[in-house]
């Protein structure tokens, strides 16, 4: 087991983990210091949180008068 | 259990390649609010994101023929799509951003945080501070602001929510790229909803 393991170089390999792309052993170092970390804790909670919070903030649908302008846009072209 | 099944994408495509305009204009009404929704996360304005609609579908119109089937036609339709609303993007003149470098991670000389848990959990609850209009703005502002590397990489995978493959293959780059980029950007709009949270607290 790596000693070495701090939050920096755990956060460098935080994509890959949540990925589950990491060979075991390492992913077991991430896990044992997480668990002994709440800095780490928290801050793979927000990072996991970041995604959604982001999607749900952008989402937007189409607004009718916008789908009905590009069939007329596409229409006159293709005339 | 007699319901016909809806035509692929890839059918629809070859028959609108043969002029088939109502195969066509099946294909816009099945993408384009997806197409919409993404050229305003990359554009992060409504006008340029109607304009990249528009040329998105301009250009499949133009280019179906084309279209071997190499991808799925999704895939295809994405990449045409991320570089309209690029093109669309770049034509307009901007107010320089001020980058988000400021977020990243901060750590002390031994590696480890230099936040506290509280400090660190804050962007997890800022949908609690800010209300939803306000989010939406800010939530834009923070896309302007990413390096346009780790935009279009984030964009489309975190808020389209495709493959880290399908993201390859739309920006042409290897798959680790991708999730080197997507995680670089995760990093700074995590520390920038965090300050975010914390200045509405």
């Amino acid at each position: 087991m790596r000693s070495d393991l701090k939050c920096a170089s755990g956060i460098e390999l935080l994509a890959d983990y949540l990925e589950g792309l990491l060979a075991k052993d390492v992913s077991a170092d991430i896990e044992t210091h997480v668990a002994g970390c709440p800095r780490c804790t928290a801050f793979i909670a927000s990072y996991r949180d970041t995604p959604r919070i982001l999607r749900d903030a952008t989402a937007v649908t189409l607004p009718p008068d916008l789908e009905a302008s590009l069939l007329d846009f596409l229409r006159s072209r293709r005339s | 259990m007699a319901v016909a099944a809806e035509p692929s994408d890839e059918d629809l495509a070859a028959r609108a390649a043969g002029a088939d305009e109502p195969a066509f204009e099946a294909l816009v009404a099945r993408y384009q609010a997806r197409v919409y929704r993404l050229a305003r996360r990359l554009t992060q304005d409504d006008g340029d994101a109607q304009d990249a609609l528009q040329e998105t579908f301009l250009q499949v119109h133009r280019k179906l023929s084309s279209f071997r089937g190499e991808s799925r036609f999704s895939t295809w339709l994405y990449r045409v799509a991320t570089n309209a609303a690029l093109m669309q993007r770049r034509s307009r003149a901007r107010r320089p951003a001020e980058p988000l470098d400021a977020y990243a991670p901060r750590f002390d000389v031994y590696g480890e945080h230099a936040a506290t848990p509280e400090e660190l959990l804050a962007a997890s609850a800022v949908d609690e501070r800010l209300d939803r209009k306000r989010l939406a703005e800010k939530a834009l502002d923070g896309l302007a602001r990413l390096p346009d590397l780790y935009r279009e990489a984030f964009v489309l995978r975190d808020l389209e929510e495709l493959e880290t493959a399908e993201v390859a293959e739309i920006l042409g780059l290897e798959p680790a790229a991708v999730r080197q980029r997507v995680h670089r950007a995760r990093l700074l709009l995590r520390g920038y909803l965090g300050a975010l949270a914390e200045r509405e607290s």
